[in-house]
């Protein structure tokens, strides 16, 4: 799961060197899309996700012409504190129209835990990383096999030359914000059930989320897969033995060990200098 | 003069609203923002001056805290005493923080330092025996709102003094050095790494200072006071304010501590507020309330008149070196046997071998993509060679660092001219001619005597050197703005300032007009006469090349092709090859 999110980082890096540092906050937004098209309007479960992506992807394209376009070479904590800010709005916005309490997001998947043993778990905690691994392999397919795939790789490689080319870069890094905000909608449909739907929800996971881009190298979508399902297991584990708050401290304490060792993450390329 | 004015009246400010009112909410206010301008001021100097963005000083700002009232409630210490403790422990911890997270830069440093900032969070919320938990320390002893309003004040106006010192100093330079290139920075013998870290640790102790202060505001705190949002409102502060002035965090401060109490109302809006005046001031106010009110007032009163050309300044030579790095006699100063460099699979050197003699002008051509550049970044240090020895008078450098093997005498300049943006010519030679030698910051932050007189004679030699080099009627306009000529002679200018043995010089002559490439002739053969350092010159100017220099190395493909004096070269057959083609 925090493996679907972080890929978001690992796509628009990719394409822009730049990230979106509400990427928490899309996860949210997802989660209230949802709730309120599915569970208070009513409508069809694939309608409201429809919905709900279409509107993660506007969501998306509207951070990267907001709080990316105008600073795409300026400084860097220009578009990061942009980025940020417009995180915060939309989480006074959503706090204003869904109100400040968490609401359950009921599913048909959460109803009966199976049980192993004396543990048990809901069906829905396995649907997550299945989802998960499908997209994530899906994004794969896209970039390697598709010709827009292959353009937004070319712009990550070389925006200069891909200008000439005649791929429109604005276009592509605004369509990378759209797909790494889909992404991180469908985490926050998938995840609304477990966690319950709340406004203060995305700052937590869009941190997390991030921890794990870096741990498993922003410039590499393997690592950050292999990084989110290591990331998940080493919170559940801490969580289980020593308390849940001990979670977040021995998973930040993780990030900061790789920053030191392997500043460019476990898969990550070493970046080159540039002089 | 306005500016002063504006200074006074803001003390005055400060002095009268005790007078007036006794109304403890407005003390309480003031001194909130008074507590902001200190952390503030110290994130100047991290953000401002040397362009490092962090967003965990809240975790700071609750080591002050939590160390003051840890000392005033257990140790029974004196105010004073337990704000001092505070600002050396946070210190410590600041500089800890920064050996670890500085390792990384740009948004990877961000996430360190929120991870910094969450993990200090959670400690105070779980280690419940000493930080009280959750519901924080209570009865903390604390002096009468009236006295506490002075303390915090009199704190205020000495944070934005020290800053206002560092700026000034060699330090200051350093870090907006540091900050507008990093690359030019190490080739003058700085520690980008260093400095950050000092930058870094500076504005820890302002914050751990204002967190102290914080705790004996209320005599009680508690985690609530010290989450992420605080670090962002730190930043918003700083920003909105004015980054890099130090008036900025004065302006920003008391803005955002008294715009959120006149809209108490819409509490529930504060958020879209923060985020709004966050994305306003990076888009309108890129250097803040501060930087648009004085750029407002410079075009109102004086319009600078536009520079009308002036004659080419004659060369004149520039000051020679200094005695104590001045090589002895003749001899080998260089030399690099069998250097490989290599990119993934492209040979971008292919054992490489060069000599240079002291007090020679060594030029080393080739066509594009020769691997001329790739070599002086090995010699300097910007790569690190795959194979190959490399010594400078006998003692090997090879695999050193850019700036440890700057401190030992080799200078460079650059492709494309790296000047310091954000200083003015005169400083960034300046930057030069103090080298690695800043003395410590907190001296730089008192501004000591010793250390005024130190930067007298750093600008009398910056200024000697900008007028030997013709660049003396520019010296106080800002180097970024200078025409591509001009900048090229600044960055020879800063590297000569760090009293180099041997001067390396990337195409010195792109882009310059016939006139000034004649001028740089002149300049070089007259080092060379005057016994100045040696020279290693990249160039793609023939004329120049053969005109000046006295060995000339020619390289194609990665490969040393040819080695000799002009007039050999210049008949080589493999040279010929290599610039026109086979002659088969």
């Amino acid at each position: 799961m925090y493996g679907l999110v972080a890929l978001g980082y690992h796509i628009t890096w990719a394409t822009s060197r730049t990230m979106n540092f509400s990427q928490g906050h899309a996860v949210m937004l997802g989660a209230v899309v949802a709730y309120a098209v599915f569970v208070a309007l009513g409508w069809p479960f694939p309608l409201a996700l429809f919905v709900t992506l279409v509107a993660l992807a506007c969501f998306g394209a509207l951070v990267e012409r907001v709080a990316v376009r105008p600073f795409f070479l300026r400084a860097s904590p220009a578009w990061l504190l942009a980025t940020i800010a417009v995180g915060i709005i939309a989480e006074n916005v959503a706090q204003l129209a869904f109100g400040k309490d968490a609401r359950a997001f009921p599913s048909p998947l959460m109803r009966k835990p199976i049980m192993v043993g004396s543990a048990g778990f809901y069906p829905q905690e396995l649907l997550v990383p299945l989802v998960g691994l499908i997209l994530m392999g899906l994004v794969q397919l896209f970039y390697h096999r598709t010709a827009y795939g292959k353009q937004l790789k070319a712009v990550a490689w070389n925006p200069e030359a891909a200008g000439l080319m005649g791929i429109n870069i604005p276009r592509a890094v605004m369509a990378s914000y759209a797909l790494s905000a889909l992404l991180a909608g469908v985490a926050g449909v998938l995840l609304a059930p477990l966690l319950n739907v709340a406004p203060q929800m995305g700052t937590i996971i869009g941190l997390k989320a991030f921890a794990v881009a870096i741990i498993g190298g922003l410039t590499s979508a393997p690592g950050i897969i292999v990084a989110g399902l290591g990331y998940g297991l080493v919170e559940s584990f801490t969580a289980g033995y020593v308390s849940t708050r001990a979670r977040e401290i021995v998973g930040f304490g993780l990030v900061i060990l790789v920053l030191i060792v392997r500043p460019w993450g476990l898969l990550g390329e070493k970046p080159s200098r540039r002089v | 003069m306005s500016e002063r004015l504006s200074w006074i009246t803001l003390v005055a400010a400060a002095a009268i609203v005790p007078l007036l009112t006794s109304n403890t909410y407005y003390l309480y206010v003031v001194i909130s923002a008074g507590l902001l301008t200190i952390v503030t001021a110290g994130l100047n100097v991290l953000v401002g001056f040397t362009g490092q963005t962090s967003l965990g000083h809240a975790g700071l700002y609750a080591f002050g805290a939590y160390t003051a009232a840890l000392c005033a409630t257990r140790a029974g210490l004196s105010e004073w005493a337990a704000v001092a403790t505070a600002i050396v422990v946070t210190s410590v911890v600041g500089a800890a923080v920064a050996a670890a997270a500085l390792r990384v830069s740009g948004p990877y440093l961000a996430m360190v330092t929120i991870a910094f900032g969450l993990i200090v969070e959670g400690v105070l919320i779980e280690w419940g025996s000493v930080t009280g938990g959750p519901g924080g320390i209570f009865n903390i002893p604390k002096p009468s709102l009236r006295v506490h309003y002075w303390t915090v004040m009199l704190a205020a106006a000495l944070a934005l003094w020290l800053t206002a010192n560092l700026r000034r100093s060699a330090w200051g330079r350093a870090c907006l050095a540091v900050k507008s290139s990093e690359v030019a920075a190490e080739s003058l013998g700085l520690s980008a790494y260093y400095v950050r870290i000092a930058a870094f640790t500076v504005s820890a102790a302002f914050t751990g200072a204002a967190g102290a202060l914080f705790t004996f505001l209320n005599g009680y705190i508690s985690p609530d006071s010290f989450t992420l949002q605080t670090s962002i409102l730190f930043l918003l502060a700083l920003l909105f304010g004015g980054l890099g002035r130090i008036a900025g965090p004065v302006a920003g401060s008391v803005a955002l501590t008294i715009l959120p109490e006149l809209l108490t109302k819409l509490l529930d809006y504060r958020l879209i507020l923060y985020g709004s005046l966050l994305l306003l001031s990076i888009y309108w106010l890129p250097e803040g309330v501060v930087g648009a009110l004085s750029r407002g007032r410079k075009a109102r009163v004086a319009p600078r008149p536009t520079t009308a050309p002036r004659p080419p300044a004659a060369p004149r030579p520039p000051a020679a070196p200094h005695p104590a790095l001045s090589p002895e006699g003749r001899g080998v100063l260089l030399r690099a046997r069998g250097v490989s460099l290599s990119f993934g699979g492209i040979v971008a050197l292919a054992d490489v071998a060069l000599t240079v003699e002291h007090r020679s002008i060594h030029a080393v051509i080739g066509p594009n993509g020769a691997g001329k550049t790739s070599l002086l970044n090995v010699l300097s240090g910007f790569y690190a060679p795959d194979a190959g020895a490399i010594a400078l008078n006998g003692r090997s450098i090879a695999g050193l660092t850019p700036y440890a093997i700057a401190r030992r005498g080799i200078a460079r300049t650059f492709q494309t001219a790296q000047v310091f943006g954000g200083l003015s010519v005169l400083d960034n030679v300046a930057v030069g001619v103090a080298g690695p030698r800043l003395g410590t910051v907190w001296a730089a932050l008192a501004g000591t005597s010793a250390c005024r007189a130190r930067e007298s004679a750093i600008r009398s030699r910056a200024q000697a050197l900008l007028q030997a080099m013709g660049l003396g009627e520019v010296a106080d306009d800002a180097a970024e703005a200078l025409a591509a000529g001009l900048r090229r002679k600044l960055e020879i200018a800063r590297a000569l300032a760090t009293l180099p043995v041997l001067l390396m010089l990337d195409e010195p002559a792109a882009g310059l007009s016939p006139a000034e490439i004649a001028a740089l002739d002149l300049q070089l053969t007259a080092l060379r006469e005057q016994g100045g350092p040696a020279v290693i010159l990249v160039e793609h100017h023939m004329d120049l090349v053969m005109a000046v220099s006295d060995r000339i190395t020619v390289l194609d493909y990665g490969r040393t092709i040819a080695d000799g004096a002009p007039e050999e070269v210049r008949r080589d057959p493999a040279v010929i090859e290599a610039y026109l083609g086979a002659a088969t």
